[in-house]
């Protein structure tokens, strides 16, 4: 007996392996990501996210002196901190760029200008000099300090409540959800009808209607969009909201059609035939049998049109416009990298901000993802 | 007193019945600008009720700054202004034309994606009167219609775009306490720079430093020092003859000048991170080498738009400056300068259009956005003293001074090369391939 279970356990381990591989694949980019949007962007320049999370010593970029002066017992001083939040501790620092760890903390050395200047281990300094200091360039201090990790939520403040102009994701987060609800609605309720037609309805040519829905499966959406839009321009609907709608409800129907007539197929043919000889119409087997009895399929495919929908990109900035009215999440994500895209530290923040939404859909509804993508392969 | 202009000038504004409740950044009226340009503009349009949609190439901050400049000719016409922008708008912009809902105006930095769209008739042509107007307005200013000049859909040459707004590229950056720490003085000649860099390494240090990267468009800023150093050892005939094609990638003029910047970048001692880490480090965190603790490097060439990327509170002027990326003293080529630019097209034609386009005529609305932050221009009509910072006022000079000005060679060579093989071939020649097999290389893209 033990030698036919044996290799039970050892396929059991590899789906528990690559489970975790997957969980790990997903979850360390994720997690970089929620690191990252708390950092400032000097902070994501200077080091990677996974240094963030404990003590680091670093030689850091050079800090200008500043601070008014006080005369006291006729000397002159300027006294201040190197570091606006304390916690920082510095070892060694320095005056030049040639020498940047020249002396200890609490060290006392003498400018080129002829100013004492003392640095202390917290960042405290202080310059002084027999003569006024009012017209001196002040030095730059070089420093090499351990600093405690450090942690912002400006990144999300700006996101949310201070944006740029065109960066207003409070905004775009309302824009893809008129986007992506009737979007995921409309080619339901046409599919649902179409699925019932092709898989219970006898007429001549529902093979070929059929095998035609498979082939426009294969049909690249890139191909249509421009001769959609045209269309769409010569009809009067121009670049809007019910144009985006129009063109997501086409591009979804192949699958959806195809995904719930598989499924609608699969039901038992008794219940139907008996709902016939009771004398029940189409539309009344359509309602009172097949759709409750497809929920789950509909649910999966909600899930993967709404996801579809509220990720895409390029259908909404082809069909819509690009004003603030009309900016959907993820053009908004690519314009907050900024004229050269290099603000990493609001566009991790923004994307954290964006994925939530699909995020709580799959949770709330993943039994049905499941069940949804072996509608179409398993009968 | 100045309450009663400003109450004047509100009164002129209601009359010519362009007031809005706009937030203007500058009161009308007040400060040094050339509120007369703008009374005029004021009293000679009137287009209430009209919209205005703009697409353009800034984002973000820049962004902000545009829309400053945008309310004054909101207040001024009385259109209402959309303005927007993508990340794709190169694509953006194809895609709306060729299925015909084009914005009213198009502002974009590539003056050979204009001329595809103007060759396939999707660009209103400007007139001769504007076109006259560039030559006698702006500095260098045959060369500058010559940037807006393209042939139309029935073969005749007209001006079809306006250049708003110019970047100078010809620049190196430097952090002027390190120089100072080291005792370096800025170079006045190409021979002066090159000892310097020599110079640097004999001291110990790392003169330069250089990042390609920038994700799809990685090898760009290589471009940017071909093309310099081309302008500083060939004539600017010899630079256009190559830009339009009329002598190829592969002649010797060419391989010249990018030997020449193989002078620089091809020498481990030369860069930062050694000749590998040129083509692998990003251009936006290239900078900060400048800044870093000790310096990686002492020295950056890049365009004037580069201190966004600089550390957060660096100053330009204090932390960071610049200098002419100088010309060879054994050359008598005077003093070119290597710039930029953002062109400004009516893509569906208008009386708001023409008004927007008469607009960026006056010189409000280029002393508005210099007055902050990011804009030098070559109109001669805006006062110098207005520029917002020294470094700025700096670059516009150089820009009013520049004995020879020409555009970015890869945005006016069709996109192939301009924004394909000559971004790869520089990357593969920065790799190890001889300027010869590179330049082979990315003339073979040339369209035929």
């Amino acid at each position: 007996m033990d030698n036919i279970a044996g290799s039970k356990p050892a396929l059991t381990w590899a789906v528990h392996i690559s489970a975790v591989l997957l969980v790990a694949l997903w979850v360390f980019p994720t997690l970089g990501l929620l690191v990252s949007s708390f950092r400032t962007s000097d902070q994501i320049a200077g080091s990677g996210w996974w240094q963030a999370l404990s003590t680091q010593e670093a030689r850091m970029p050079a800090i200008r002196l500043k601070g008014e002066e006080a005369l006291k017992d006729g000397v002159f001083m300027i006294e201040g901190n190197l570091f606006d939040a304390s916690g920082a501790e510095i070892s060694r620092w320095g005056i030049n760029s040639k020498d940047v760890e020249a002396f200890e903390a609490g060290e006392t050395t003498a400018l080129p200008s002829g100013e004492a200047l003392t640095v202390e281990a917290d960042g405290t300094y202080r310059l002084s000099s027999t003569q006024s200091m009012a017209d001196l360039r002040m030095p730059r201090v070089f420093v090499t300090a351990e600093t405690p990790p450090q942690f912002t939520l400006d990144n999300y403040d700006t996101v949310l409540f201070k944006p740029a102009p065109g960066q207003s994701v409070g905004k775009a987060f309302l824009n893809t959800l008129t986007v992506s609800i009737p979007a995921t609605i409309i080619p339901i309720l046409i599919a649902a009808f179409a699925a019932y037609a092709l898989a219970w309805m006898e007429f001549p040519g529902r093979a070929l209607l059929v095998a035609a829905v498979v082939g426009l499966l294969v049909v690249p959406l890139q191909l249509a969009l421009i001769p959609l839009l045209q269309f769409h321009n010569a009809i009067g609907i121009g670049k809007g909201y019910l144009g985006v709608w129009l063109a997501h409800t086409g591009f979804g129907l192949p699958l959806a059609i195809y995904l719930l007539r598989n499924y609608m197929a699969g039901l038992p043919r008794d219940i139907i035939e008996n709902a016939k000889v009771d004398g029940a119409t189409d539309f009344q087997i359509f309602t009172k049998i097949i759709l409750p009895l497809s929920f789950p399929a509909l649910a999966s495919f909600a899930i993967f049109q709404f996801l579809w929908t509220w990720n895409d990109l390029l259908v909404a900035m082809v069909f819509l416009g690009t004003t603030d009215n009309e900016m959907v999440l993820t053009g908004t994500l690519l314009n907050l990298m900024g004229s050269r895209g290099g603000d990493w530290e609001i566009l991790s923040a923004s994307a954290f901000i964006s994925i939530a939404v699909p995020l709580a859909v799959f949770f709330a509804m993943q039994k049905y993802l499941v069940r949804g993508l072996l509608a179409g392969s398993v009968k | 007193m100045t309450r009663a202009i400003f109450a004047g000038a509100a009164v002129v504004a209601l009359a010519a019945g362009g007031a809005f409740a706009q937030d203007l950044k500058f009161p009308v009226g007040e400060g040094n600008f050339n509120w007369d340009s703008y009374k005029a503009f004021d009293e000679a349009t009137n287009l209430d009720g009209q919209s205005l949609t703009i697409f353009g190439p800034w984002r973000g901050e820049d962004q902000a700054l545009v829309d400053s400049v945008l309310a004054y000719f909101t207040a001024a016409s009385g259109v209402k202004v959309n303005y927007s922008s993508s990340e794709g708008y190169e694509q953006q912009i194809m895609v709306d034309t060729q299925a015909g809902s084009p914005p009213d105006i198009a502002i974009l930095p590539q003056p050979g994606l204009i001329s595809e769209l103007v060759a396939k008739g999707y660009v209103a042509p400007l007139g001769d009167e504007t076109k006259a107007w560039l030559e006698e307005n702006y500095a260098a200013g045959a060369d500058w219609a010559k940037l807006g000049t393209y042939k139309g859909k029935d073969g005749t040459e007209a001006l079809y775009a306006f250049p708003y707004k110019a970047d100078v590229k010809s620049l190196v950056w430097y952090s002027p306490d390190n120089f100072a720490d080291a005792g370096y003085d800025v170079p006045e000649t190409m021979e002066d720079l090159k000892a310097l860099t020599e110079q640097i390494v004999a001291d110990g240090g790392t003169p330069w430093c250089i990042g390609l990267g920038s994700g799809g468009a990685t090898g760009w800023p290589a471009t940017d020092w071909v093309e310099d150093l081309m302008l500083r050892t060939q004539s600017p005939e010899t630079y256009d003859k190559w830009v339009s094609h009329e002598i190829p990638f592969t002649d010797p003029a060419v391989i010249e000048a990018i030997n020449d910047f193989g002078w620089f970048a091809k020498n481990n001692a030369f860069v930062a991170g050694g000749t590998a880490a040129v083509a692998s480090t990003d251009f936006r965190d290239s900078p900060k080498g400048l800044f870093s603790s000790p310096p990686q490097c002492y020295m950056h060439h890049q365009a004037s738009f580069i201190p966004s990327f600089f550390p957060e509170g660096t100053v330009v002027g204090e932390d960071a400056d610049f200098f002419y990326f100088p010309a060879y003293a054994g050359k008598d080529l005077g003093k070119p300068v290597l710039g930029a630019g953002t062109l400004a097209f009516i893509t569906k034609d208008g009386d708001a259009a023409r008004a927007f386009i008469e607009f960026l005529k006056t010189p409000i609305a280029h002393e508005i956005w210099m007055a902050q932050n990011g804009f030098v221009t070559p109109f001669k009509g805006a006062k110098t003293e207005l520029y917002g910072t020294p470094a700025l006022k700096k670059q516009g000079e150089m820009l009013l001074d520049a004995t020879t000005f020409r555009f970015d060679g890869s945005d006016l060579m069709p996109g192939a090369v301009g924004a394909g093989s000559f971004w790869t071939g520089m990357v593969d020649f920065v790799g190890g391939k001889s300027a010869e097999d590179a330049a082979a290389q990315i003339d073979a893209a040339w369209p035929k």
